[in-house]
């Protein structure tokens, strides 16, 4: 992950499609679309898993159909505690083969459509659910080659916060991925402070509507509210500097050749 | 083991209109999902299948878009499917459509047992499934919560009532309607999807199912709508507790002290 920062490689988000699509050929070709753009741009695909709870298909089974190519440098994919054992171990089984590399590991947003994985499922012990920690440790122990990353949410309250991140970094997670951030965040100088040596990625908000995040921040922000996603996202290139960027909702046909051209021209200094 | 699992396509949310005149919901403009309750039932049947063998056939009855409905099972594990859509089923009640479907199992031939979801989400009326088996003169079970057993000639479930579960062992075939939490329903793959898509999924008449057309339709409907209503809206209120954990605590321990929903439980924090 570290390389992915120092060769200014984008971790561009990618939703596969939506498993009640009414236009899946449409969508499908608009994954591979997108897909194939950000291999050849040099960046990191990543794939959501079941984002926000709604039933989406399934991000290595969406490229094997495709027939895409997955450079190991150049995907990862999130995994959520929302399966079933078989088919987690599917999914990491499958990843194997392809010769995927990074997993964002994330406890995910379930729905009543999709099972929960169980403590027993994982081997954990003394916990009532598994969250993305005990997945870590289970994934770390049982596929040892996958670099797992770990989100970091800075609206959480600190030191619940730090204490998960103490027992994501414990359990095998070797990459931190935040949440959104749209203004410096006092919670994630922290962050760096406290791990300097672990590769971190921000998440930048690139939709306009900005008020889409008021349930992740804890605070209603107005529909009408100003936002500039460019413009906050070369302020993120500024405010942490040795950090990668992760792009969520990015817009592909506008912001896309903005984006391209920005981390790559700026100069070292900034970077 | 041959399993029939019975579908039905309903309106994708709980705010449906009624159409004045006929009583019907209006199915326009909204968009249709399966029952959720048949999504367990084809997931019953899938598992059954995987355990002991055989085929699953999922049978559907209404226009020809509920179609979707029959794909969707074939993406989750059906092996194959069928739809009875013809005007001549228009305005079937559950007696009607029981039969219908009871036909098409009949047609189908060397059924061992039917599955349903314990009700439609839309009619919730849990009439059908039961029917099924009257006209078919096969064993029932309603609302199963568990398989326990299966052999050669019975199945074994664990049944809800009133009271809790109770166990029923029935001789096949029979008619088993399922809750939900029987199982965890598979969310398709996209092969699953894309291959159901594609299937042949034959639309059956009532002559292709041998059903007498006097016993189908709303003619040959015993049940009358007399008139539809929104449920009262529940009377219960909500109060939000705001303050420190601690002054939350003591003011939720006050109001469960004062409807005696507790008792001698005194707040030391706050």
């Amino acid at each position: 992950m570290r390389e992915h920062i120092q060769n200014r490689r984008y971790h561009v988000e990618i939703i596969p499609p939506k498993q009640d699509s009414e236009k899946l050929d449409a969508d499908l070709a608009q994954f591979a679309d997108r897909y194939r753009r950000v291999m050849g741009s040099g960046y990191c695909a990543c794939i959501t898993d079941n984002a926000m709870g709604l039933l989406a298909f399934q991000g290595l089974e969406t490229i094997e159909y495709l027939g895409l190519p997955l450079p190991a440098d150049q995907v990862m994919i999130h995994l959520n505690t929302f399966h079933t054992k078989p088919g987690l171990d599917e999914i990491l089984g499958c990843g194997l083969r392809m010769g995927l590399k990074y997993l964002l590991v994330v406890s995910g947003d379930g729905s009543d459509r999709l099972p929960r994985l169980q403590p027993s499922d994982v081997g954990a012990r003394g916990v009532s659910s598994v969250t993305s920690v005990e997945l870590i440790a289970y994934i770390r122990a049982r596929y040892p080659s996958y670099a797992l990353g770990a989100a970091f949410n800075p609206y959480e309250p600190p030191d619940h916060e730090f204490d998960k991140m103490e027992r994501k970094l414990a359990a095998g997670a070797s990459f931190i991925v935040t949440q959104p951030i749209i203004e410096r965040h006092p919670v994630v100088d922290e962050l760096l402070r406290r791990y300097p040596r672990v590769p971190t990625v921000v998440e930048a908000w690139m939709t306009k509507k900005l008020y889409l995040l008021s349930d992740v921040v804890g605070y209603k922000i107005p529909e009408d509210a100003a936002y500039s996603p460019i413009d906050t996202l070369r302020k993120l290139h500024a405010w942490y500097p040795l950090c990668g960027v992760y792009l969520s909702l990015l817009g592909f046909k506008v912001q896309y050749p903005i984006v391209e051209k920005l981390w790559k021209n700026m100069p070292e200094a900034s970077a | 083991m041959k399993i029939v699992v019975c579908v039905k396509q309903v309106p994708g949310t709980s705010d449906a209109k009624i159409d004045p005149d006929t009583k019907r919901i209006i199915r326009e403009g909204i968009k249709s999902i399966m029952n959720p309750f048949d999504l367990y039932a084809v997931e019953e049947a899938v598992l059954l299948r995987e355990r002991f063998g055989g085929e699953v056939i999922a049978v559907s009855m209404g226009p020809e878009r509920a179609s979707a409905v029959i794909r969707e099972a074939l993406s989750i594990g059906a092996d194959r499917g069928a739809l009875l859509s013809d005007r001549a089923f228009g305005g079937s009640d559950t007696w009607a459509t029981s039969y219908a479907l009871a036909r098409a199992v009949d047609t189908i031939g060397g059924v061992d047992l039917v599955i349903c979801g314990k009700q439609a989400v839309d009619g919730d009326t849990a009439q059908v499934g039961p029917g099924i088996a009257a006209h078919l003169g096969f064993s029932q079970a309603a609302y199963a919560a568990r398989v326990v057993d299966v052999s050669k000639n019975s199945i074994t479930v664990q049944r809800m009532n009133e009271d809790g579960y109770d166990v029923c062992e029935l001789s096949l075939p029979a008619v088993v309607t399922v809750v939900k939490g029987i199982n965890q329903p598979r969310v398709p793959s996209l092969r699953g999807v894309i291959a159901a898509r594609a299937a042949d999924v034959p639309v059956w008449k009532p002559a292709d199912i041998n059903a007498d057309v006097s016993r189908i339709g709303l003619d040959a409907s015993p049940t009358r709508v007399v008139r539809t209503a929104p449920p009262e809206p529940r009377a219960g209120r909500t109060e939000r507790v705001e303050g420190s954990p601690g002054e939350c605590a003591a003011r939720l321990i006050e109001l469960l002290n004062a409807r005696e929903l507790i008792q001698g439980v005194h707040s030391s924090c706050g």
